[in-house]
């Protein structure tokens, strides 16, 4: 911003040589001009009229969400196969790269504009509905509206927030560590499977790093999913209603077992681990070749395999797997001030209940939760990577336990300060002992 | 070509007077003239209300409330001096960003300017082609603040990023700049320090106002050529030293794309790179807390102002302007 002046001083000097009574006059209504204008814009985006009650009007609805071009282009095909079904209903449809979206989404809502239906994530479904933001489905489950009788319970219950069901699983997924396969049959190394001990994960990473040269896991010190797995299998977890469900000793358990990989050179470099940390997956180091192991998502993997020409595995995090849950990868939300919340709900419940909308849609954002559709759909897959992963989470699915509560509001910044502390000990700038109690501290302040 | 084209200064001399003369007189314009100009002006000042100035007295109220940008305007919670309390009391992440800042402004504007100014001189003779080196220097600057930019910074100055290529050629081992906390924020200064076009335009602009009889009147008088740049070029460039000083240094402030680009909008590793824009973004928008946000804003704000007022105050001890009645 330059500080540059505002024309109108060069005004005054004019106005006292001469009475212009018209200028001044002119002045003054510009200037009521320009103060009402915003205000007349803004009374405008809050006008709230009552939809009609005649079910055949037309409505349009506002539907935003993140993704590719991949993901637009099988949402856009479902919308329009609701449309034909409902010819009244039409879409007004926005979406873009994840990277802005929330800042986006947070600005619309700010100005009284949120879309009627959006697509958001666990890390900010709880603060969304914290602040009233979303309808609470919880009478249309009732009611049978929207059917969530096919969905694993679990499942629809990751969107409950305070007793209210703030968003329904768009999908489900869950933590996977994804391996160079071929990597480890070049070398004759055997690949890692579900129920290692982090030990022998460990153990295991270094062997791969001394005969293959690749370090043989990423450091996930960082990565607040691993963690939070990790944390279920010491009984704790990383929420217990408004607290911290751990405390600093926990922190510097996990940050001293990483240290003691990166001494054993089981891991990259802190410089490369930091890499790895990005949430960009073509700079996940299992497709980059820095790292022989990557702690994703599930159903990242096809989005890993186009990234590299290397044969993927993909197993559950080490210990025992019941510490995972059936994870909503994301969820719909209906805005609670939408005009055309029954529709919105519709459209919800036809996006997961609809046999050929959940086939249009297929894997894209996880694993159908209609359990029904979810064999329908892996009957008719052709990706391989998509059919690993939905036969490792078919696997799994079984040894899942109980869903953790959703991530509070604050969880955001719980994220960046782990990344924060981890990096810290990486780099030898803390012991996993401060690195511990910096983290817990700031977590405190946080979520407070 | 370039000696034809060279002005002569003191033809221009007079000329600019009597444009300050004319401009002086605004009462001489006539009525309907001033009238078409208010109209002309008005897109220009209704977007001054609606864009600037309502949502900046806006933040200002928020910026004494409780406020998240999710909830509705009127559900904000005033509570007074708590945003500016907390920032200067108890947030370490607040007064680390304020040093990044610092750091990167105290070292990478005076080299900037030292570097615009040095090229300046070197292009402000006149030989073949001088032309299209002033195009090229002046390249990197049109690309400004351009994310394209910082992602080829971040992958020139990567592990095995072509910086490090080149260094293994002289047998030096390299680093990886921008992933290592002791090196990420010397990586952005150098790429600052390199779009030094715009202030070096500036300065060949000025230096081309410098009347050439001072330094034929010096060289007669047997001065050489450092004395030369210390007693007629320095001088009468100061008002131009001025302005890209105060210019680069608010600049400096606001560096806020690379650092975002370069860190995944994290301010990582280790928040060696958490500018004071970037933290103030992250904790509006991710963190979700505008009202302390804003507040970060105007401290912000009031910063660059005294920085500015104390450059201004300074300014009469070292900048000359050579028509010194004219002030």
């Amino acid at each position: 911003m330059h500080p540059a002046m505002p024309p109108t001083t060069g005004a005054p000097a004019g106005r006292a040589r001469r009475t212009a009574v018209p200028r001044r006059r002119l002045l003054r209504g510009l200037l009521a001009v320009t103060v009402a204008a915003p205000l007349m814009f803004g009374a405008a985006a809050c006008g709230d009229d009552e939809s009609a009650a005649d079910p055949n009007a037309p409505i349009k609805l506002s539907i935003f969400w993140w993704g590719a071009d991949a993901r637009a282009k099988l949402t856009e095909d479902a919308l329009a196969l609701y449309t034909k079904k409902n010819p009244n209903v039409t879409f007004e449809k926005t979406w873009q790269a994840n990277q802005g979206y929330f800042d986006k989404l947070a600005t619309l809502t700010a100005g009284g504009n949120p879309p009627d239906l959006f697509q958001i994530d666990d890390n900010y479904l709880s603060e969304y509905a914290a602040r009233n933001t979303t309808l609470d489905l919880t009478p249309y489950q009732e009611s049978g509206k929207l059917d969530t009788s096919k969905f694993p319970k679990s499942l629809w219950q990751y969107g409950v927030v305070d007793g209210k069901l703030a968003g329904l699983a768009a999908g489900e997924n869950t933590q996977g560590l994804v391996y160079n396969k071929t990597l480890l049959i070049k070398n004759n190394l055997p690949e890692p499977t579900t129920g290692m001990t982090w030990e022998q994960h460990i153990a295991w990473a270094e062997e791969v790093a001394k005969k293959t040269g690749v370090p043989g896991t990423q450091d996930p010190s960082a990565d607040y999913k691993a963690f939070w797995v990790w944390l279920r299998q010491q009984g704790k977890d990383l929420y217990k209603g408004k607290e911290l469900g751990f405390g600093a000793e926990d922190v510097a358990k996990w940050f001293e077992l990483w240290k003691g990989a990166r001494d054993r050179k089981a891991t990259p470099t802190a410089d490369v681990i930091h890499e790895g940390n990005s949430s960009d997956i073509s700079k996940q180091l299992v497709v980059t070749g820095k790292s022989a192991t990557s702690w994703v998502w599930a159903n990242q993997m096809p989005d890993l395999k186009k990234n590299t020409k290397d044969e993927l595995g993909v197993i559950a995090y080490p210990g025992d797997p019941s510490a995972q849950w059936a994870r909503a990868s994301m969820y719909w939300s209906v805005f609670k001030g939408s005009k055309h919340k029954d529709v919105a709900v519709d459209v919800i419940n036809f996006l997961n209940n609809d046999t050929e909308a959940v086939k249009l849609l297929g894997t894209d954002r996880g694993l159908p939760s209609n359990l029904d559709l979810r064999r329908v759909v892996s009957d008719d897959t052709t990706d391989p990577a998509m059919k690993q992963s939905i036969a490792v989470e078919a696997e799994l699915t079984e040894k899942f336990g109980e869903s953790p509560q959703v991530p509070i509001k604050g969880h955001s910044k719980v994220k960046s300060e782990l990344i924060k502390a981890a990096e810290n000990a990486q780099y030898g700038r803390a012991t996993p002992a401060q690195a511990a109690a910096q983290f817990v501290e700031a977590c405190k302040a946080a979520i407070a | 070509m370039a000696l034809t084209t060279a002005p002569d200064p003191t033809r221009r001399g007079p000329g600019t007077d009597r444009a300050h003369a004319e401009k002086r007189g605004p009462g001489r314009i006539r009525h309907s003239e001033g009238l078409a100009g208010y109209v002309f002006l008005s897109p220009w000042l209704i977007g001054l209300m609606g864009i600037t100035a309502v949502p900046m007295l806006l933040s200002l109220y928020l910026s004494f409330t409780n406020y998240d940008i999710l909830t509705p305007f009127s559900e904000a919670q005033w509570v007074g001096l708590a945003n500016y309390e907390r920032m200067f009391t108890a947030d370490p992440s607040y007064w680390h960003s304020v040093r990044v800042t610092l750091t990167f402004a105290l070292i990478a504007v005076p080299l900037k300017l030292a570097a615009a100014l040095g090229v300046a001189l070197l292009l402000n003779r006149a030989w073949r082609g001088v032309g299209l080196f002033r195009g090229l220097f002046y390249l990197p600057s049109l690309l400004g603040g351009s994310v394209a930019l910082a992602i080829v910074w971040v992958n020139m100055f990567n592990r095995d990023g072509a910086f490090n290529s080149l260094l293994s050629l002289f047998g030096i081992e390299g680093k990886p700049w921008v992933n290592d906390p002791d090196w990420a924020l010397q990586t952005l200064m150098v790429l600052a320090i390199w779009q030094f076009g715009a202030p070096m335009v500036i300065f060949l602009a000025g230096l081309k106002q410098v009347p050439t009889e001072l330094y034929e009147a010096a060289s007669v008088d047997g001065a050489g050529r450092f004395s030369q740049f210390r007693n007629i070029t320095l001088p009468m460039l100061s008002p131009v030293i001025f302005f890209n000083l105060v210019l680069e240094t608010i600049n400096g402030f606001q560096g806020f794309t690379a650092a975002f680009v370069l860190s995944n909008g994290t301010g990582g590793p280790v928040d060696s790179t958490l500018m004071y824009t970037l933290n103030l973004y992250i904790t509006g928008f991710t963190d979700l807390e505008m009202g302390y946000a804003s507040a970060m804003a105007w401290v912000f704000l009031l910063a660059i102002a005294v920085i500015t007022a104390i450059f201004f105050s300074t300014g009469r001890f070292w900048v000359h302007y050579s028509d010194g009645e004219d002030r």
